[in-house]
């Protein structure tokens, strides 16, 4: 059942090339730019998932997997991802979607970041990662969306009702969405429609990936390291790795329908440089935190995981230090 | 083709992103009013949002001219 990944990453390329989903820019234009368009879609598509998700696990579709805590990981995991994003010049979707697109630069990202976590899953780097692992703290729980043994969320740490902090969260996503005004952008998949698509598909993708024997929702850096493993071991890919796969055709079928491919080549070649360290810090860093911007972010801030908290806010720190430091003059 | 008189002209074809919107910050920066800056730009993304931020800034988009596959030369006065 692997192979439903496919079609899902077909659809999520799509839409993410279409609506032009990055998370690197929706961080950084909020502190660079002032501009708001992506941020707001970021808000919005969290606070649908979080009815969507948790009323898929309500009616026993699926059952939610908050990542445990791990407070060293996260944090220091979390922000050497932001801090390599920036220099990859993408997120883990982002440079996923634009190696479809033919940005030559997301290509050596993309397989310097997979190199990355791959080493630091079970290679070179995988000391410190294990040993950080001692940290990882998971609570019990009644709750029934909740497998019983669950990384901490909002609502077992006060223990309340999931939905209590879930519709007061999207609550005020949604108000930040709506209440708010928002930077102009003439993209032709404007922010609502593409945060509507994505919420609809990611209970989908956690269904079929649950299925296939993968009991979470959409992500990348699990992905690029089983593509990784199918390629280097006899291992064969799951159901994330064949997302990958449909991600990059999928944004590339668009882009060529949109006549937006191009082969993209920067003029100073040190720009490759400086994306494949960008995308060796992304991987090290997402396997530390236990997640990238879609496992962590777009998929686990919405199960309120406390992990996935404590991650997404050190990726935006990292992304806005180095965003400082190369881009505020 | 457009005809200004175009006073700097910067290529960011190929570039990371958002290299190709900080630098046509940089160079407008260093502009006087009234001039003409030319930004040679071959990605989907840039053309929706660079005319956005310039405007934002109080210059003039003059015009976008797609010059081939993906390729698009943007015109902005300096106000």
């Amino acid at each position: 059942m692997a192979w439903t990944g496919l079609v899902i990453g077909l659809i999520f390329g799509i839409i993410l090339q279409r609506g032009r989903v990055c998370f690197n820019s929706a961080f950084r234009d909020i502190m660079l730019f002032k501009d708001n368009y992506l941020i707001k879609l970021a808000a919005f598509v969290i606070g649908l998932q979080i009815i969507t998700l948790l009323l898929a696990a309500q009616v026993g579709w699926i059952t939610l997997a908050p990542k445990p805590l791990n407070l060293f990981g996260n944090i220091i995991g979390g922000y050497i991802f932001g801090l390599g994003m920036v220099l990859a010049g993408g997120c883990a979707s982002g440079v996923t979607y634009r190696s479809g697109e033919g940005m030559t630069t997301a290509w050596f990202a993309a397989i310097f970041y997979a190199l990355g976590a791959y080493a630091t899953k079970g290679g070179l780097f995988s000391g410190i990662a294990n040993w950080s692992k001692q940290f990882n703290i998971s609570v019990d729980t009644t709750a029934s969306v909740y497998p019983a043994k669950t990384g901490p969320t909002l609502a077992t740490i006060f223990n309340i009702n999931p939905w209590i902090p879930a519709l007061i969260v999207a609550a005020i996503l949604f108000w930040y969405s709506f209440g708010t005004k928002t930077t102009e952008r003439p993209s032709k998949l404007n922010w609502r429609w593409a945060a509507i698509l994505i919420a609809i598909l990611s209970p989908i993708a956690w269904i079929t990936s649950a299925a296939s024997g993968r009991n979470y929702g959409l992500g990348i850096t699990g992905g690029w390291v089983s593509l990784f493993e199918g390629l280097l071991t006899t291992k064969g890919i799951n159901w994330e790795g064949f997302s990958i796969i449909g991600i990059i055709i999928g944004a590339m079928i668009s882009a060529i329908l949109a006549k937006e491919f191009k082969l993209r080549l920067p003029k100073n070649p040190k720009t490759y440089l400086q994306v494949m360290i960008g995308g060796l810090m992304m991987g090290f860093g997402a396997m530390l935190a236990g997640g990238c911007n879609v496992g962590h972010f777009l998929t686990g801030l919405p199960q309120l995981a406390i992990s996935s908290i404590i991650a997404s806010a050190f990726f935006v720190l990292g992304n806005w230090t180095m965003a400082y430091i190369l881009f505020r003059k | 083709m457009a005809n200004y008189d175009v006073t700097k002209a910067i290529d960011v074809r190929g570039e990371v992103c958002p290299v190709p919107d900080v630098e046509t910050k940089r160079a407008l920066k260093k502009m006087k009013s009234g001039e003409v800056l030319e930004v040679w730009i071959d990605y989907a993304m840039s053309k929706e949002r660079i005319p956005e931020a310039v405007k934002n800034l109080g210059h003039e988009i003059l015009s976008i001219e797609e010059t081939g596959t993906s390729e698009w030369k943007i015109y902005i006065k300096v106000k």
